[in-house]
């Protein structure tokens, strides 16, 4: 009998278990997404460029990591598994108010909107970013010189401009977050840190566990994510 | 009524005058300088701008880009400080991000802006001398001196808006 035979078996007989929900990329990566835009919001907003282009450069390798995470990591990271379709958003949200719905293996389906929403907007952000020129002329982005200080400038405004819709949306977020907690009595972020929940009824055993993608895979990814941070931060000028 | 008697009367009726005159001109000479100094400092970032972006290609073209540049960054530096006559600020009524601050702690401001023109000299000297190392460290230096100003003296309010529409 293997360990996790010997897991089951216990988990039959305690009627309770914890079940894998996040890997550990996945929540590394969701806290250092977390701490690496607090650093870019301070850093921006106190005009600290220097600072602003490293974490800048930090949150665009989190950034495409997730993005390819999404395709190739653990199950509950893939984009297939969890973004749905219209109807199944407007299903889900149409039990959003009752309390007695099961925990979502993963990200719901309405969840799942504003992971795409904060991902494309922070990919947006910091697209933005890169060609934006400061009014100094001194900290300007790293692909500043294929545009003109003028054109630098406008861009800059948008970076602006667009950092402050992806406020509204992590507002949104930590606003869902709170609700489930107080409303459905649901602790979100607790498996968003340990990774694992808790489950009660043996109903809900019914999930499928979570695939968990190789680490050799990970670090594939990062090395050339890395490889295309390094390119863009030197503007591609080899 | 003696002629000393008169030329005193003339003065005190010149200075009063002369005051009532700087009263009223105060204000159109003042706000005249707002568009023309904004247009002016932006070529100056503009052009370090254009020597950053020499720095980062890596092929540094000093005779048509850096040379002319810094030229332009030491010419104009030298009349910053005029730029900024007292009244010139946010109470004109027009759109200015030079904040009341200026002329709340002028020494502080002169102080600085005389920093910056000397940067931009060094920065100049070394254009001229094509100087590829000391031209990365002068280019920072020359940039910190203008946003050290700013950093103070300029409101943030200038990042939420497109300043030259």
């Amino acid at each position: 009998m293997t360990t996790s035979d010997a897991g089951r078996m216990e988990t039959a007989l305690a009627d309770t278990a914890d079940l894998r929900v996040w890997d550990l990329p996945v929540r590394v990566m969701h806290w250092l997404l977390a701490i690496g835009i607090g650093v870019c919001w301070w850093s921006g907003v106190n005009n600290e460029l220097e600072y602003h282009l490293w974490s800048g450069y930090a949150v665009l390798w989190i950034v495409l990591m997730r993005l390819y995470w999404g395709l190739v990591g653990s199950s509950t990271a893939r984009f297939v598994n969890f973004v749905r379709g219209p109807k199944a958003i407007l299903n889900y949200a149409s039990t959003l108010h009752r309390r007695d719905t099961p925990h979502s293996h993963g990200h719901n389906a309405l969840g799942a909107i504003s992971i795409v929403l904060m991902l494309g907007l922070v990919l947006g952000v910091v697209g933005l970013g890169l060609f934006a020129v400061d009014v100094d002329g001194l900290y300007s982005g790293p692909l500043s010189s294929y545009v003109t200080f003028k054109q630098g400038r406008h861009l800059a405004h948008s970076h602006y401009y667009w950092f402050e819709i992806l406020l509204w949306v992590i507002g949104l977020h930590l606003a869902a977050v709170l609700f489930y907690f107080i409303y459905k009595r649901q602790n979100l972020v607790g498996p968003m840190i340990s990774g694992k929940r808790q489950v009660k009824h043996q109903g809900e055993l019914g999930h499928e566990e979570m695939k968990i993608a190789p680490l050799w895979r990970f670090v594939i990814g990062a090395v050339a994510v890395t490889a295309i941070v390094y390119a863009v931060s030197i503007g591609f000028y080899f | 009524m003696s002629a000393f008697g008169f030329g005193r009367i003339a003065a005190a009726a010149f200075v009063v005058l002369g005051f009532a005159v700087v009263q009223v001109a105060a204000g159109p000479a003042e706000i005249a300088q707002i568009k023309p100094r904004q247009d002016k400092l932006r070529d100056m970032g503009g052009a370090l701008k254009a020597i950053n972006d020499e720095i980062k290609k890596g092929r540094i073209d000093w005779d048509n880009t850096v040379i002319p540049n810094a030229q332009t960054i030491k010419d104009r530096s030298a009349y910053l400080l005029n730029w900024f006559p007292k009244g010139s600020g946010p109470e004109t009524g027009k759109k200015t991000y030079a904040l009341p601050a200026i002329w709340q702690k002028n020494d502080d401001f002169q102080k600085l802006g005389k920093a910056a023109q000397a940067e931009a000299a060094k920065l100049n000297d070394i254009a001229l001398k094509k100087d590829e190392a000391g031209l990365k460290a002068q280019a920072l230096a020359t940039g910190k001196a203008c946003k050290a100003c700013h950093d103070n003296y300029r409101s943030p309010d200038y990042e939420k808006e497109n300043e030259d529409e």
